[in-house]
């Protein structure tokens, strides 16, 4: 047993010198040579290939096929497809599949010959007459049998099952995993973090490989701009393989699209429109899918997708700025729409070779109209704003790639070229100034009371401030190409494989931006000639009056017709469009080597990978001068290499043949966002800060013990609980050092400045516990049809952070904190009723607190409130092709609601209101 | 099943151009190179005495943003065409007719510091009508700023008696002619122009600084915020005069030490001179007693800015001026200190 004689080393995970890197090669060129030789002497193996499907031709992803009498077994991918090396003879193979009964086939196997077996099994409901059989059902066997059969703790999200949640996007999709909280954006999900760590912690991929970010200064994907009726699947790996990549603390998402099945055309769809109760507004969705394969053999498979969601939507919200006496009434109006198109082509060869060819584009468009009063009773005066914005992200994956099954071992490639964009044509934002005084008073927390001098809703008395016009795009472009080798060899009784493969990145990511503020040169009229009318009948459940909003493209409109009234801010422009705009360029490369090997009931997953980083970027210091003129803009760059080796374990230990325990322990690191590398500085004189980028920041790296137990019910279902601790090192956090000199190297320009800036130092910990049941409830007779799924994560992690209270005296002084973004509880529960023909779910979504932000001081922490959200879906199928729906969301209308210091200290309350969607769905 | 594919992929592409309508009611705004040059009035207002024979006002253009990037603040880049500003003088308050109090004008901008375009011959073809206003002016191409110069009845206004009504006329750019579309002028701005009555406050006055008392109390008050000042003896002053002036207040110790000073090409022994000035926050006008407050920003060594403000109080008698300040600058305060001026 090759991990028995020669176990994995665990070296210490840090970022090795040159001669750690040599050595560690040097260990691993030997534990290649020996894989190889283990598959060369294997060489005289058969190989069965083939598809599993049900008797629906539905194809059954994650059924295993197990040669009986040994320990080699594999299981099938999401198409249902399987490959494996068998010893020559006669065999007995058994398939299994949740929710299926066992089907066993002899086949006689010739060595270096391959031999295509497609098996159909046999539902095991279908002998139990009263229970009907549903997509939601497949989509949950799909999903538990992946899970089950999987070499590494993960949990996967079957495309059947999205559809049967109301989440029209990957990030709400995700809400329903374990573990997964999401942060939302006007009611709609769009962050992902995985165990209680900020979305940087998570990566995100597309057909295995990783997407950039459309938005500039982060990496993360905002996976709202991915629709989910575009995908076959989500994984949410939560222990990383060495095949992997390794930028992933948190947990790694792969988004799956689909691909073409059978020759039989199959075209499936969505029509539907819904309602949005704040807005009294429609939305619009459609969908349209066709697959096919084609050829005599069914060589070249061909799959169209296509989707559109158009929703309207709003929200009616109050912000509080403590420290500053002010209070906002913000009124949102919003539409926003999602288009994805993908295709899949493939072509087999034969049984041995077939290349691919997968696109994916999606885009995502957010047209918004902000309009707020901003009260500031200090200064005895109000203001009125209006923002018009039009945000589209879009993201284009193109992944090539062929595999290859050789009698000796497989090989499989691609390349990928991926771009995201973020484009901003128009973000104006006019604001008016009103000389009224105004009372604030919060007696009622949730709903401070405004008093005036004057009608703060007469628009004659606001006069013209600035009117602010801006643009910005962000680019990222990935070009990837990556080679993974699988060799199988046994060793005695016990089947395993070596796998190795290297892997190139290349990313190119800028942000440039455009930024025109003009205020008053004389003549601009009072905001009563630049008036609308309102959007919403009544604002916050008529609490407060929001009158005629201010019409920023009635106020363009005079611009074009009037510019000489109007004087551009041309310093502000210098700076602002200085200070963001970056360029940054950062190389990757990346090998790794692993090892599967079944013994008995053992499965041990074993290896390590090594990644090499090489970054640079470019960007501008901006100065401001003593007297606040802006003094200077000069350009500078910045660069950093780092390697890391990830060496990565998993123990897969099968208690019955329903029954796993697994354990792992992975190493595993988290880039920086570019927000906090990019070189660029900010030198206040007059204030004496200074903000400034860190080149040098290194990433977060972190070790990780997993360790599960899940119990699957034949009937579709599981039971599983899960520990699991994270230490982070290098945790990044801003510190700020007092009374620097600056530059902090080389000759001082300015002797004492506040230095704020990302740095590394500090560890943290994270831990956590978490649970999912899921079954159908057919062994109580009366609730047969009912389903229920269940799960709940709870998460505690603790940080150490320069001291909010640090001063020049006792700038060392440190203070713990709990990871900004990570929940304590988090959970789902769902109720489905699952009849002939009539089906109904209310899903429950229950996200706790976090911490979102850190302040000045502890008080001045901001932390977002506990929320549940209650949706409900119920459909009809007239008949095996069409189906009709209707799905209702955030049914108690529950707010967003962000508290500073003590819970009941609201900053902001955001609502939303409820709204629908309804149609049909068809599957011809 | 053909007829419905066709129907579904036509829903399809309707719902697809729905994605046009997201930028319904959106305005391109004209920026960067679209935004026009603009020709506007320089100052606000200005305002003479009573007595003064001439007065000014002046047109230039909006900075724009310097395409070498040299000046972060941007900078005036003058125009490539000549284009002709037309403009009116009315609102007069004080007087009946127009022509009763402007005689004659005309119209110059600055070659350098010493030389100036009538110096050089050049018109600027300034056509001005005392009765109804009415005048325009070329604003020549690669200039930068001019100005026009008013010929006044310097009688018209002189009394001797303290006004109470204001006696003022206003400027207006009222259009342009012959300018192409990347030029315009702002027509909303006004420049008031106000005869400064020296019954009252404004005007210029001196310190008797043979009165040790006087002189002491000076140093005192304005040495607060002058290192040059603080230190200075009776015997090293000539003269010590202050000013009330259009919205600007002025102190002038003129040394006995002298300097050679070369301007435009003649040098000539000057007194040196230390000058005090700050913006008029508060004055009382129509009337012989009333409120003052004056204030500024001095630059310190590193760089910074530190505002300084006068507060206190006036009274005329005849000739002579009593000011009672009190002064702050940084963290040092200055008690009241009253001191007596003549005119």
């Amino acid at each position: 047993m090759l991990f028995a004689q020669r176990p994995p080393a665990l070296p210490t995970f840090v970022q090795i010198n040159k001669k750690g890197i040599l050595m560690t090669f040097k260990q691993l060129l030997i534990f290649f040579l020996l894989m190889c030789g283990s598959g060369m002497a294997m060489a005289q193996q058969g190989i069965i290939k083939g598809k599993i499907t049900g008797q629906d031709n539905e194809q059954l992803a994650g059924a295993t096929v197990l040669v009986n009498g040994t320990t080699n077994s594999t299981a099938a991918d999401l198409n249902g497809n399987y490959q494996f090396y068998v010893a020559p003879g006669s065999r007995s193979l058994t398939v299994r599949y949740l929710g299926y009964r066992d089907t066993v086939i002899n086949v006689t196997i010739t060595a270096g010959q391959l031999t295509v077996l497609n098996v159909t099994m046999k539902s095991r409901q279908s002998a139990l007459k009263d229970v009907v059989i549903t997509g939601y059902t497949e989509g949950q066997a799909k999903a538990l049998n992946q899970q089950k059969n999987a070499d590494n703790i993960k949990n996967i999200i079957a495309a059947d099952q999205i559809g049967k949640f109301p989440d029209p996007n990957a990030a709400e999709a995700l809400q329903r995993v374990p573990g997964v909280t999401i942060e939302r954006d006007q009611g709609e999900g769009r962050y992902v973090s995985v165990r209680g760590l900020a979305p940087q912690f998570t990566n995100t991929s597309v057909n295995g490989e990783q997407i950039p970010s459309p938005e500039a200064d982060v990496r993360y994907v905002a996976l709202d701009a991915i629709p989910s009726d575009q995908l076959a699947s989500i994984e949410v790996t939560k222990a990383l393989t060495p095949d992997m990549d390794g930028d992933a603390i948190g947990g790694s998402i792969n988004l799956i699209t689909r691909s073409a099945q059978s020759n039989i055309p199959a075209i499936s769809g969505t029509l539907g429109g819904g309602y949005n109760n704040l807005m009294r507004k429609g939305n619009m969705q459609g969908q349209l899918q066709y697959g096919q394969r084609f050829g005599k053999n069914q060589k070249f498979g061909l799959l169209l997708n296509s989707n559109y969601y158009q929703n309207n939507l709003g929200s009616d919200g109050i912000e509080r700025a403590i420290n500053d006496n002010e209070l906002e009434l913000r009124d949102y109006e919003l539409t926003r729409t999602r288009l994805g198109l993908s295709s899949s082509l493939d072509y087999r060869f034969n049984n041995h070779h077939e290349v691919y060819f997968r696109t994916l584009y999606s885009r995502f468009s957010d047209r918004e109209w902000r309009r707020r009063y901003v009260f500031k009773p200090e200064d005895e005066e109000i203001e009125k704003l209006t923002k018009d914005r039009y945000e589209s992200q879009s993201v284009l994956s193109l992944n090539a790639g062929a595999k290859h099954t050789f009698k000796s071992f497989l090989l499989d490639y691609e390349a990928q070229y991926s771009y995201a964009e973020q484009n901003t044509p128009y973000d104006n934002e006019a604001a008016f100034i009103s000389g009224n005084a105004s009372t604030l008073n919060y007696t009622d927390t949730r709903y401070p009371s405004i008093s005036t001098d004057q009608d703060y809703t007469n628009n004659s008395q606001y006069q013209f401030d600035e009117l602010g016009m801006g643009s910005t795009i962000a680019k990222d472009k990935n070009l990837t190409a990556k080679m993974n080798f699988t060799i199988p060899y046994k060793i005695n009784s016990s089947n395993g494989i070596i796998k190795f493969g290297a892997k190139v990145r290349s990313k190119n990511k800028n942000y440039s931006i455009n930024q025109n503020t003009y205020e008053n040169l004389g003549g601009v009229p009072n905001l009563d000639q630049f008036v609308g009318s309102p959007v919403k009948n009544q604002f916050m459940g008529g609490r407060y009056q929001m009158g005629n909003p201010l019409d920023v493209s009635s106020l363009i409109r005079y611009f074009n017709a009037n510019p000489s009234q109007f004087e551009l801010q041309i310093a502000d422009k210098a700076a602002d469009e200085a200070l963001e705009s970056f360029k940054a360029s950062e190389d990757v490369l990346a090998t790794y080597l692993m090892g599967r090997q079944q013994i008995k009931k053992l499965m041990i997953l074993g290896g390590v990978r090594y990644e090499r980083t090489k970054v640079s970027y470019d960007s501008k210091d901006v100065v401001i001068a003593a007297n606040g003129d802006l003094e200077a803009i000069r350009p500078i760059s910045g660069s950093n290499v780092y390697d890391f080796v990830l060496p990565q374990l998993h123990f897969k230990y099968d208690l019955s043949k329903l029954t796993n325990l697994r354990a792992a322990i992975t190493y595993s690191y988290a880039r920086p966002n570019f927000s906090e590398i990019i070189p660029s500085q900010e030198i206040n004189r007059e204030d004496r800060v200074a903000t400034i980028g860190n080149a040098n920041l290194q990433p977060v790296k972190a070790l990780n013990y997993d360790l599960m137990a899940e119990h699957y019910f034949g009937s579709v279902g599981i039971a599983s609980a899960g520990l699991f601790y994270k230490k982070l090192d290098n945790f990044i956090y801003r510190r700020t050092v007092f009374n620097s000199p600056y530059p902090t190297t080389g000759t001082v320009i300015i002797p004492r400045i506040d230095i704020t800036q990302s740095q590394n130092g500090n560890d943290a910990d994270v831990m956590g516990a978490e649970i999912a049941f899921q079954r159908r409830l057919s062994f109580i007779s009366f609730l047969k049809d009912f389903s229920l799924y269940l799960n709940y994560t709870y998460t505690h992690s603790k940080a150490r952070i320069q001291s909010r209270n640090a001063s020049e005296t006792n700038a060392n002084a440190t203070e713990e904190i709990r990871l900004p973004g990570q929940a304590s509880h988090v959970g789902n529960t769902l109720l489905a009723y699952e009849g002939r023909k009539f089906s109904a779910r209310l899903s429950v979504n229950f996200n706790g607190s976090y911490l979102s932000e850190l302040g000045g001081t502890k008080d001045e922490d901001i932390f977002i409130k506990n929320r549940v959200q209650l949706d409900a879906t119920a459909g009809y199928a007239i008949n095996r092709k069409f189906r009709l729906f209707v799905e209702a969301l955030n049914l108690t209308n529950q707010p967003l609601q962000a508290y500073q210091g003590t819970p009941n200290q609201y900053i902001q309350r955001e609502f939303y209101s409820y709204w629908l969607r309804m149609g049909l769905k068809f599957n011809l | 099943m053909k007829k419905l594919k066709y129907i579904l992929s036509l829903a399809l592409l309707l719902a697809f151009t729905a994605c046009d309508k997201r930028n319904d009611n959106v305005v391109t705004p004209n920026v960067g190179d679209a935004f026009p040059q603009i020709i506007k009035l320089a100052d606000e207002g200005d305002g003479e005495l009573e007595d003064e024979d001439k007065f000014s006002f002046k047109i230039d253009l909006a900075d724009r943003v310097d395409p070498s990037g040299e000046s972060l603040e941007g900078k005036i880049i003058p125009l490539k065409k000549t284009v002709k500003v037309n403009f009116e003088v009315g609102d007069i308050k004080g007087f009946s007719k127009l022509s009763d109090y402007i005689k004659d004008a005309k119209a110059f901008y600055e070659i350098d510091d010493c030389t100036t375009s009538e110096d050089a011959n050049i018109s600027l073809n300034l056509v001005f009508d005392a009765n109804t206003g009415k005048g325009s002016v070329d604003f020549p191409a690669g200039v930068e700023e001019i100005e026009v110069e008013f010929e006044t009845n310097d009688a018209l206004f002189d009394d001797d008696v303290l006004n109470t009504t204001d006696r003022s006329l206003e400027v207006k750019l009222t259009g342009l002619a012959n300018a192409e579309s990347d030029v315009t002028v702002n027509t909303a701005n006004t420049f008031k122009y106000e005869v400064l009555d020296d019954e009252g406050i404004h005007g210029e006055y001196e310190l008797d600084v043979n009165n040790a008392a006087e002189f002491n109390k000076f140093i005192a008050l304005f040495g607060l915020i002058n290192e040059d000042v603080k230190g200075l003896k009776a015997s090293d002053v000539d003269e010590i005069t202050i000013e009330f002036a259009y919205d600007e207040f002025k102190a002038v110790i003129k040394l006995k030490e002298t300097e050679m000073v070369t301007e435009c090409g003649e040098t000539e022994e000057k007194n040196k001179e230390i000058e005090i000035e700050g913006g008029l926050e508060e004055l009382g006008l129509k009337t012989l007693s009333g409120d003052v407050e004056f204030a500024d920003d001095i630059e310190q060594e590193d760089g910074t800015e530190a505002e300084f403000k006068y507060s206190g109080s006036f009274e005329i008698s005849g000739k002579e001026l009593v000011l009672t300040l009190t002064g702050e600058y940084n963290d040092d305060e200055i008690e009241e200190i009253t001191l007596t001026f003549s005119k």
